[in-house]
């Protein structure tokens, strides 16, 4: 039916059924359809109303017992703390990713892959500033993240200067090729190492952008929406952190990823803005972001734009949904899923301190 | 009390003067200490309503940290272990010097911050505003943390002074002062006593030598009644005229 149903439409609607749709069942069909069963089960509007009611953690541990989350705190020892909570949510993200990447083939595992790079980054950059401080390597290691983890994570321990590390172990890490774009020897010693981190992040993502329009077909269309945004948002954000500090304009131009649609015009008004209206004034040039700017104000019960940034994010994400047959379903699971964490610890912490004033401060999800 | 001792003095008038003006000395110490008591116990109170102020301050202050530090986490994720890892030099450092109270010195903290931020970039992607904000916070606590140490170890070295300076006023009243006035009343009622006998002593001989005159008279009188003089004629006694005088 299918078959016959396609020999009728015109033309135009062709376009819309490609010719991977039909094999991509095939090697990723179970894999979308599991990312589709844990979607299912991100907490809705209801389940963060009965949250906010809880007085302590306890309540919350119950309330989320009638959720996807089952009795993941079940073997806790009471009295419980947020950082418990914290780590077994990213247990849970942890088991149900790795299970995903178990299961992948080419390209979806390469595509997981780059998933995994943003964190390979941060662990990284702890690596490295606390080899070179000194610090116990056992240490380092229990406190990268796990989604981030890779064979050589000990041997970036062992280096002693920052020569050594460049040179014998990056090299090795499968974020080399980012190492050695744009981060020399001499950067790894002086610079500092959010400078490192964002730099290595700004090649991250312009090769993930690459990759996801090498796939071609609706992952492209649909990755492009969100990585776009994510560079874009990352400029602006850079932006206005930037000021009052140490940075140089020129710097600070070499952080902005070129993959987003504020390329090359809006990031060169950028590279030049220095307050905040400036900032304000050459993003709204685009119309997507200009409703981010608006309400936005630092008194108390107004949210900050990076609340509006994270909404927007949200609702790129849920978009990815709407379409079959593309792997931007994992990765805005995967981001979905941190905000539903990052959600759920805020309203703990502020059940936790008795802080009930901006508990309303989470973007719900469903 | 421990007995009804005094000094052991040989009372003579020279002891007492030592004594008496032990005593002055001692009056005036006790007036002295008791001003010294009374500045540090004014001092004390104010330090008690410092400390009281500041506590509860600083129960808001953390609070207000803490939460600021949920916020950060939310927007900038885990950053806490970047900044663990990247710290080599203190930043804020603590200097302390002396402030003398009615001659007490006490040390007083001051909270001195030097140096670069290091970590002026962190939450540079992410989160950097609620990350400074949270910077902010705990320097404010950090401070107020400094402030309270320096109220509380003066309270700590104020206690004790007013301690030893009270049980010293105490002693001097109750034990050094009546002391002092049992050792001069007891050299007085010595002095009495000596001046009593002296007296008493004087008054016995003269009635001796009164009795013995009289003696000496009645002697004379029955032997010169009986007409027999056999004693030398004493030159002293006739009268004669050519004597001039």
């Amino acid at each position: 039916i299918w078959v016959a149903l396609l020999l009728d439409k015109p033309k135009s609607t062709m376009d819309m059924l490609q010719l991977g749709d039909w094999t991509f069942n095939a090697d990723n069909g179970y894999l979308e359809g599991l990312v589709r069963g844990f979607k299912a089960g991100i907490l809705s509007e209801a389940d963060y109303v009965n949250l906010e009611q809880c007085e302590t953690l306890e309540d919350v541990k119950l309330h989320l017992q009638s959720t996807s989350y089952g009795s993941f705190l079940q073997n806790e020892p009471s009295p419980l703390n947020v950082s418990t909570v914290d780590d077994k949510l990213k247990e849970l993200l942890v088991v149900e990713f790795e299970h995903m990447r178990n299961q992948a083939v080419q390209p979806l595992s390469q595509f997981l892959d780059f998933v995994t790079y943003s964190y390979m980054i941060d662990n990284i950059v702890l690596l490295i500033s606390g080899t070179l401080h000194g610090r116990p390597a056992s240490e380092l290691i229990a406190n990268c993240h796990p989604l981030g983890s890779f064979e050589q994570m000990e041997s970036v321990c062992i280096a002693t200067t920052p020569a050594d590390l460049y040179n014998a172990v990056l090299i090795d890490t499968p974020l080399a090729p980012f190492f050695q774009e744009c981060v020399s020897q001499q950067d790894l010693d002086e610079m500092n190492v959010e400078l490192i981190r964002n730099t290595l992040y700004k090649a991250y993502l312009e090769a993930f952008y690459e990759f996801c329009q090498e796939l071609g077909g609706r992952t492209a269309e649909v990755m492009g929406s969100l990585l776009q945004f994510e560079a874009d948002r990352r400029a602006v954000i850079i932006t206005i952190n930037s000021f009052g500090t140490e940075l140089s304009k020129d710097d600070r131009a070499k952080l902005y990823p070129r993959c987003g649609k504020l390329h090359p015009d809006g990031l060169a008004r950028l590279a030049r803005a220095d307050e905040y209206e400036s900032v304000r004034v050459a993003s709204e040039a685009y119309g997507e972001y200009r409703p981010l700017f608006e309400g936005v104000g630092t008194n108390p019960g107004d949210k900050t734009l990076e609340d509006k940034f994270f909404e927007h994010e949200v609702a790129l994400n849920k978009d990815a949904f709407l379409q079959q047959f593309q792997f931007g379903v994992f990765f805005a699971y995967i981001k979905l899923k941190e905000q539903e964490h990052r959600n759920i610890i805020w309203i703990s912490e502020c059940v936790a301190q008795r802080n009930r004033s901006k508990i309303k401060n989470y973007v719900p999800i469903f | 009390m421990s007995g009804k001792d005094r000094i052991a003095v040989f009372p003579s008038r020279a002891a007492m003067t030592l004594m008496k003006a032990r005593l002055k000395g001692a009056q005036k110490g006790h007036s002295l200490l008791k001003k010294k008591a009374d500045a540090l116990m004014l001092r004390f109170r104010q330090i008690l309503a410092k400390i009281i102020e500041t506590k509860m301050l600083m129960g808001d202050v953390m609070k207000e940290a803490s939460f600021s530090l949920a916020e950060a986490t939310y927007s900038a994720g885990d950053f806490s272990l970047g900044v663990l890892q990247n710290v080599d030099k203190a930043q804020t450092k603590v200097k302390s010097r002396k402030d003398n109270v009615a001659g007490v010195s006490l040390p007083i903290f001051e909270c001195v911050s030097e140096g670069a931020d290091t970590f002026m970039l962190t939450g540079l992607s992410r989160g950097g505003q609620q990350v400074a904000h949270c910077k902010e916070l705990f320097g404010k606590a950090v401070t107020l943390l400094v402030e309270l140490a320096s109220l509380q170890t003066s309270f700590i070295t104020l206690d004790e002074v007013i301690k030893i300076t009270n049980r010293r006023v105490n002693a001097i009243e109750h034990v050094i002062i009546p002391r002092i006035e049992r050792t001069i009343s007891y050299i007085t009622t010595e002095l009495d006593e000596r001046e009593r006998e002296e007296f008493y002593r004087l008054k016995k001989i003269q009635e001796k030598k009164k009795k013995m005159r009289d003696e000496n008279e009645a002697e004379k009188a029955r032997l010169q009644a009986l007409g027999q003089r056999k004693e030398a004629r004493n030159l002293l006694d006739q009268d004669d005229p050519d004597l001039l005088f």
